[in-house]
């Protein structure tokens, strides 16, 4: 079975149609990318999966179920998360902070006992912060745990981005743009990263990616759109020789 | 069983300590009974306030108008209701507290829940416009007495200061648990970012909510201390500059920082109040006053910004400025007495306190726009840091 | 529990032209003010809570002004012309641009960098500040209003929508001419020392025609209707009219407009567009101050509402307001917003509920807002994401 099937799923703004009858399939474990030039509707096709926006019309179903219409953090709940390609990082809140947030939708105390500072409240503190030293050791951010996010450096930013989605412990992991703005070294070191997180930690990767040699590189499976519809779909072999997406990457060495 | 302990005796020290304030101030007569009261009242305010506002980051300006449900409430409740209870004294007045967090929060939960869409500046409105519409309404409803007030009746009048403390120390404690633990993070994401807030499963309305109905039940609270402490309350008592003046106290203390509230709270209350007794005050003397400030605050806003020498040399530089200004001053207020109709003029002490309350206001502002407390908390690693140590900087640290 | 709302009203439906044009003249009052708060929204994203301060002062200004010409307490000069109602609007509006300018500089420029919340508390201080150090040296007590000698118009235009019955007319025409008749036999009598009960007689017959004609009178003009509008609020609204259309045709078609839309569209792109940013702002409180000032001059002059400090309060809230209601930031809103707002509230005396006209404005917002986040015209922004 599937893990995200999206079927003809379209929205429209106005009279724009964003993302036109996109239909793919990812199955557990796989790297899958999404690709295409800019404007080609890929974030937006992140915010239907994560219930940003809803479709116009079309399917989005999660382990079988339609998710199409649900609220962003019920979508969080059921196990995708995310990463924003214009970071979006609590600013305020430090490193460590920013992670526990993401593993809190996993909480079982209730707000009174906070309120009261009763032990289970304590307990459960203790362990949520644990379990986000450990991610941030996977993403090699364990030693800036206390500095203020918005005081990192923007590969530490991007890294920090997803170290907070994998706290909620997602069964699907959507990347936007993780290698954006980074230097080669830096991209070498994330590519380890994704693999490290599909193979170690057991999760889907969807990624949306601009550097084509990265997304050669790392995903199994790669969706590439233009002007919102789907030109092409394969393992990146074939992807490479497609006229249809060398055409839209018109210049570009693919 | 240690922490129990711990618990038990911190809760036994709050308690002790809020009687003991009590003893001191009746001690000292009506007015500053009064004023003992009302701090505690103040300090509920700001930092219920700095809940909605400085932690949950929803831009609240009506915070008068909980306040004032939460009073009408129990006073309401009191005269017609409370007769039949055979309730007495501090029992009493504990269910009628409770009744006005309950009402008050229930006015909270309905502000709270059109700032699932509104954003900002127009949630700002919207809280605002509340707190006139209740006013309005009470102005005209006979039951509530209307324009003339409401005399809550002599046998529920309580002039219970320690609970007053008790409810502020509760207040605190609430607002600081809850930053202690994973709880409160929800409510920082949310006031960082809602969307990705959202996307770590944070129930954003959830969080919104929340902190609105928390926040006004403990205003409501205060609301129902007032009106069973002075047994007198009219739509007068909660104008419109008093929401001001609660935010301004969230504001001036570093929104976020609980600490800042509090303090802000207690200090904010207390300087018009004191500036009531001051005598008259004659033009000459004012008017150097005010060149005296201008040219001092113009001064030290040149070292804030341009200065960036080491923290002594910069902290001489403002004491410098200040102990010129003084010297200014004086000098000044001597040469303008010579000015016939600016030594003649007199100026109440009591009308110039709202003339110092607000130029501090903006005067603070321009110097320190991040508060007084900025986001810090008082801590001992706090201290420590500020003594030069290296310490973790937030709350939920390793 | 009764809270003593009474739900009866007592609508008449004849006097309806007559309160849309109420609501109308208030409204473009309220029009012009919100216009300084979304025009300065626009381009800093501040809501300048001094504004209705400024107001006041503009009314102020107006007032000293006519004392300076001479219309004091007991002024024993006639009525004056245009030309002194043109001296007070002008004195009011530079006043109050350099007040709107000063406050700019002084208080909000060293805050630009600060988040907005800092910049908005400086706002409610300088607000404040303007309220009560005011109070120290401009006269409050008795609150002193303009001498309406200063306004030389002080009629009442009568404009007949549907005209009154005419077997009224009929009757009141023949009462008329019975009076006028009556008039003269007892004014000739008189003259020509007629005895004491001929002329009292005559006196008591004119006199009842007189009663007669002014009773008809009075139900013809109930039985019409008609709208009456003094001719002050007349100019007030015409001037307004006049100045929003100055506004936009700076707005719309001059560079100085085209640099405050950029600047209100995107603060720092504007600025690395080669705009002057800081001239722009300034530019904006000196436009939105004056017009400000304007207002405040009409309302002190027109309507002689007593000042105190506190006189630009409850205006600056409601038109605030308003800007809200249009979406604010959006100048064609601010000016549909105080219309509504006006029009709203004086429904709202209209229908029986006088005492609940400072709570309408709130409660047609809330309303507007739960349906439209971002105002009437404004558009809710959607977060790219």
């Amino acid at each position: 079975m599937s893990l995200l099937h999206l079927d003809k799923a379209t929205i429209k703004f106005g009279g724009l149609i964003a993302v036109n009858e996109v239909s793919f399939e990812i199955k557990p474990g796989q790297l899958f990318g999404l690709i295409g030039p800019n404007g080609a509707g890929k974030t937006t096709c992140f915010n239907l999966i994560t219930g940003v926006y809803k479709p116009t019309s079309g399917s989005i179903k999660f382990e079988g179920r339609e998710i199409s219409g649900t609220p962003s953090n019920k979508i969080a709940h059921l196990g995708i998360a995310r990463t924003f390609q214009n970071i979006r990082l609590f600013g305020a809140l430090s490193v460590l902070e920013n992670v526990v947030v993401g593993g809190f939708l996993r909480h079982h105390t209730g707000l009174g006992s906070a309120i009261a500072y009763l032990p289970p409240a304590i307990k459960e503190t203790d362990e949520l912060k644990q379990e986000a030293m450990r991610l941030l050791e996977v993403v090699d951010l364990a030693h800036v745990a206390n500095v203020r996010s918005r005081d990192l450096s923007y590969g530490m930013q991007r890294r920090l981005e997803i170290a907070r989605a994998m706290a909620t412990q997602p069964k699907l992991l959507l990347l936007d743009e993780p290698a954006a703005g980074m230097n080669p070294q830096e991209k070498m070191d994330l590519t380890g990263t994704v693999r490290r997180i599909r193979d170690e930690h057991d999760k889907t990767v969807l990624l949306i990616e601009h550097d084509m040699r990265f997304v050669m590189e790392l995903c199994e499976n790669i969706v590439v759109l233009d002007h919102g519809e789907e030109i092409a779909q394969g393992p990146p072999s074939e992807i490479r020789n497609d006229p249809k997406v060398i055409e839209a990457y018109l210049g570009e060495a693919v | 069983m240690k922490f129990f302990a711990v618990r038990a005796g911190s809760i036994a020290l709050a308690v002790a300590a809020c009687f003991a304030l009590q003893s001191f101030a009746i001690g000292k007569g009506d007015l500053v009974f009064r004023l003992v009261f009302l701090a505690g009242l103040y300090v509920t305010l700001a930092v219920s306030l700095n809940l909605i506002n400085g932690i949950t980051g929803q831009f609240s300006i009506g915070h008068a108008a909980f306040y004032m449900v939460g009073a009408y409430g129990a006073g309401y409740t009191a005269n017609n209701y409370a007769g039949s209870w055979g309730l007495k004294g501090p029992l009493l007045m504990l269910v009628l507290l409770l009744i006005g967090a309950v009402v008050a929060a229930v006015a909270g939960l309905v502000v709270g829940l059109p700032s699932l869409r509104l954003r900002g500046d127009y949630l700002a409105v919207v809280t605002l416009g509340f707190g006139e519409i209740i006013r309005i309404f009470v102005q005209n409803s006979p039951p509530l007495g209307g324009a003339y007030g409401l005399t809550v009746d002599a046998q529920f009048k309580f002039k219970y200061v320690w609970m007053v403390w008790l409810l502020a120390i509760l207040c605190i404690a609430v607002c600081r648990n809850l930053l202690k633990t994973a709880h409160g993070l929800p409510f920082l994401a949310v006031r960082e970012d809602e969307i990705a807030s959202s996307a770590m499963g944070v129930n954003v309305t959830r969080v919104k909510v929340t902190a609105f109905v928390i926040g006004s039940a403990f205003a409501g609270a205060a609301g129902a201390m007032l009106a069973n402490f002075d047994g007198f309350i009219s739509p007068t008592s909660f104008p419109m500059e008093l929401s001001f003046t609660i935010l301004t106290m969230v504001v001036l203390g570093g929104t976020g920082s609980i600490t800042g509230s509090a303090l802000a709270g207690g200090v904010l209350f207390y300087i018009p109040e004191y500036l009531r007794d001051l005598k008259p005050v004659s033009g000459s003397s004012l008017v150097a006053a005010v060149i005296a400030v201008i040219a001092a605050v113009y001064v030290v806003k040149r070292i804030a910004d341009h200065y960036h020498g080491d923290k002594g040399k910069r902290a001489a530089l403002y004491l410098g400025t200040i102990i010129a200004g003084v010297v200014l001053q004086i000098i000044l207020a001597a040469v303008f007495k010579n000015v016939p109709s600016l030594a003649n003029a007199n100026f109440e002490a009591s009308k110039l306190r709202m003339v110092i309350f607000s130029s501090t206001l903006i005067i603070l502002m321009l110097l320190r726009p991040q508060g007084v407390f900025a986001h810090h908390e008082f801590s001992w690693s706090w201290i420590q840091r500020l003594l030069g140590k290296k310490v973790p900087t937030t709350a939920v640290s390793v | 529990m009764d809270l003593g709302v009474s739900l009866w009203a007592a609508f008449e439906l004849s006097t309806l032209p007559q309160q849309v044009v109420n609501g109308l003249l208030l409204g473009a009052i309220y029009a012009l003010i919100a216009l300084g708060y979304t025009m300065v929204y626009g381009v800093l994203r501040l809501i300048n809570f001094a504004h209705g301060e400024v107001f006041m002062l503009g009314a102020y200004t107006a007032l000293f002004a006519s004392w300076f010409l001479g219309y004091g307490k007991g002024s024993s000069l006639e009525t004056s012309g245009p030309l002194n109602l043109m001296i007070l609007l002008i004195a009011s509006m530079c006043v109050c641009g350099i007040v709107g300018v000063a406050i700019e500089r002084f208080a909000y420029r060293p805050m630009r960098s600060q988040p907005r919340i800092a910049a908005l508390i400086t706002a409610i201080g300088v607000s404040l500040l303007i309220q009560y150090g005011g109070a120290l040296v401009l006269p409050i007590a008795p609150p002193p209003s303009i001498n309406e000698k200063v306004n030389p118009y002080r009629g009442v235009v009568t404009m007949n929508l549907v005209g009154g019955d005419p077997q009224l007319l009929e009757g009141y025409e023949k009462a008329k001419i019975e009076f006028e008749t009556t008039e003269k036999a007892w004014t000739e009598a008189r003259a020509s020392k007629q005895p004491d009960d001929v002329v009292r007689a005559l006196r008591d017959k004119k006199n009842d025609a007189d009663r007669t004609m002014g009773d008809l009178q009075r139900r013809m003009d109930n039985s019409g209707v008609k709208i009456r509008i003094p001719q002050g609020q007349l100019i007030m609204f015409g001037t307004t009219i006049v100045l929003m259309i100055m506004l936009t045709y700076l707005v719309m078609f001059t560079a100085v407009g085209r640099a405050m839309r950029a600047v209100s569209h995107d603060f720092d792109s504007a600025s690395l567009m080669g705009i002057n940013v800081g001239k722009i702002v300034t530019i904006t409180f000196l436009i939105g101050s004056m017009l400000a000032g304007a207002g405040a001059m009409m309302n002190a002059t027109f309507l002689g509402t007593p000042l105190t400090t506190f006189f630009g309060v409850m205006p600056g809230v409601k038109a605030f307001v308003a800007a809200v209601l249009g979406g604010i930031g959006n100048i064609p809103g601010a000016v549909l917003g105080g219309f509504l707002m006006g029009i709203a509230e004086t429904a709202v005396i209209w229908a029986g509920y006088g005492q609940y006209k400072d709570a309408i404005a709130f409660i047609v917002l809330i309303v507007v807002l739960l349906f439209r986040p971002g105002g009437l015209l404004g558009s809710a922004k959607v977060e790219k994401v």
